[in-house]
């Protein structure tokens, strides 16, 4: 489902976080990105995800080259991807049910079945009663739980997911996992989560990528 | 060495501005022509809340500006030429200064001010939250959802802004024209009419769909570039006022040498 060659990646001041990485993660495969705060971790599931650029080497998803190439946009009705960002993420001029049907009634998907899909994620994470509210005005593990709520209503093939369960209460973060759980026993889905320790991901199914630490190796030229 | 390099070096990034700009435009333009039929209600949605801040916010700033404009102008004129027949140049004065020239351009730079600032400020706050990323990667295309509907209600809204202000304008002269010399309605038009063109129609036409491009993809060209922090979003409003304005005087110019010249 996704290859990583020859990846090289640099920090948004230009610090190179990783270089040569070969990475592979099959069709169904459970990975995990793991590593120290601002080792880049996000920023590798940005690249996978299409929507940050690498400093060099290929990536390919689903078949599709994202780089060199048009990123996300090369992945457009080829393979499904959901991406829970660890802030921010949410249309902040949309309600967060707004949020969660934009993507399916993009994609063009009938208005019945659209809200089946989002009534049943919003009741699955408990945010059915502030799903009429804008993202400011919701607390961050609602915003946190409102970006997997959006993964779980696209039904993706690939799921990548940063830090999921950082911040979050003992019952939000029981919720989140158990949402994860499903996922995970799917051989359907791909998933990759990025997070700072492995587990509670610790299983013999999970395959670990450790970020280099200390992630400043050298500038970039 | 040195020398050459710091003089090149601004050639290189107004070059590679433009280069970013023909992009933005190619892509938004196939885009726009791969859109579904089911997509047209939610871009649609979005044209035409850009069309009500951009377009019908916007219409009484534009037309009191134009009313007044058109009437000093005929003042100013008229003090000028008193006693000279002045009432026979009313319509060369009005096409002239206001339809051909003023009328877009003060237009354009309104929109400027209002428009163009909000629009790369709104883009850059999307950029750093995270929610340009959160469309790409979910299908929503990011050009047909957040660009097209900028572009299309931008134009939609300038055009109809124009024409507002050509018509207030020539309000605002006539009252003048009524006041001070007692012209009629009939003979007010028909001086405006003898001057004016087709070719002031393609002009101004021209300069719609130019302007309009220039301040939609400057916004978004500075807007989206935001990358690090908030104290970024304050510095791409100013770059895209600054350039916007200096792209449509340098457009105005070029249109008025291609076509009166």
């Amino acid at each position: 489902m996704i290859e990583l060659r020859d990846l090289a990646l640099a920090a948004p001041d230009g610090r190179l976080l990783l270089k040569d990485l070969e990475l592979v993660v099959p069709r169904g495969g459970r990975q995990l990105l793991t590593g120290s705060s601002g080792s880049g971790k996000s920023r590798l599931l940005q690249v996978i995800a299409g929507t940050g650029k690498p400093l060099r080497g290929r990536v390919t998803v689903g078949g599709r080259l994202l780089w060199p190439g048009d990123g996300a946009l090369a992945l457009a009705g080829a393979v499904e991807v959901g991406l829970a960002f660890a802030r921010g993420g949410l249309l902040s001029n949309l309600s967060l049910r707004e949020n969660l049907e934009l993507p399916l009634r993009f994609r063009g998907l009938p208005a019945a079945e659209v809200a089946a899909r989002v009534g049943a994620a919003l009741d699955r994470l408990g945010l059915v009663s502030v799903a009429g509210l804008r993202p400011h005005a919701l607390s961050a593990s609602a915003r946190k739980h409102g970006n997997l709520a959006r993964v779980l209503a696209l039904i993706p093939d690939l799921i990548l997911l940063d830090d999921p369960l950082e911040g979050l209460d003992s019952a939000d973060r029981a919720t989140a996992l158990e949402v994860i759980r499903e996922w995970e026993l799917d051989p359907g889905k791909t998933l990759v989560i990025a997070q700072e320790e492995r587990d509670p991901f610790s299983g013999a199914v999970w395959r670990c990528f450790a970020m280099p630490s200390p992630p400043v190796l050298l500038e970039v030229p | 060495m040195t020398f050459l390099a710091r003089l090149g070096a601004p050639v290189r990034g107004f070059l590679e501005f433009l280069g970013d700009q023909v992009h933005l435009v190619l892509r938004t333009l196939r885009f726009g022509l791969l859109l579904r039929l089911g997509q047209l209600p939610i871009v649609g949605a979005q044209i035409r809340l850009q069309i009500r801040f951009t377009g019908l916010q916007a219409l009484a700033l534009v037309s009191g500006t134009a009313l007044l404009l058109g009437a000093v102008t005929l003042i100013q004129a008229f003090s000028q030429l008193s006693g000279l027949g002045a009432e026979q140049y009313i319509g060369v004065l009005m096409v002239l200064i206001i339809l051909r020239e003023l009328g877009p351009l003060l237009t354009a730079v309104l929109v400027i001010g209002r428009s163009s600032t909000a629009i790369a400020a709104e883009l850059g706050a999307m950029q750093l939250n995270g929610e340009v990323d959160a469309l790409a990667a979910h299908g929503v295309n990011p050009f047909q959802y957040l660009l097209l509907p900028r572009w299309v209600g931008v134009l939609v809204s300038v055009f109809a802004l124009v024409v507002f202000f050509d018509a207030a304008a020539l309000a605002g002269g006539f009252l003048v024209a009524k006041l001070k010399y007692g012209v009629t309605f009939g003979y007010f038009m028909d001086s405006v009419r003898q001057t004016l063109s087709n070719r002031d129609f393609v002009a101004t036409l021209l300069k719609v769909v130019l302007f309009s491009g220039a301040i939609t993809f400057h916004a978004c060209h500075f807007g989206l570039g935001i990358r690090r922090s908030q104290t970024e979003i304050p510095q791409a409003v100013t770059r895209t006022v600054v350039t916007a304005l200096v792209a449509v005087f340098m457009l105005d110019g070029l249109i008025a040498a291609l076509f009166y010249f």
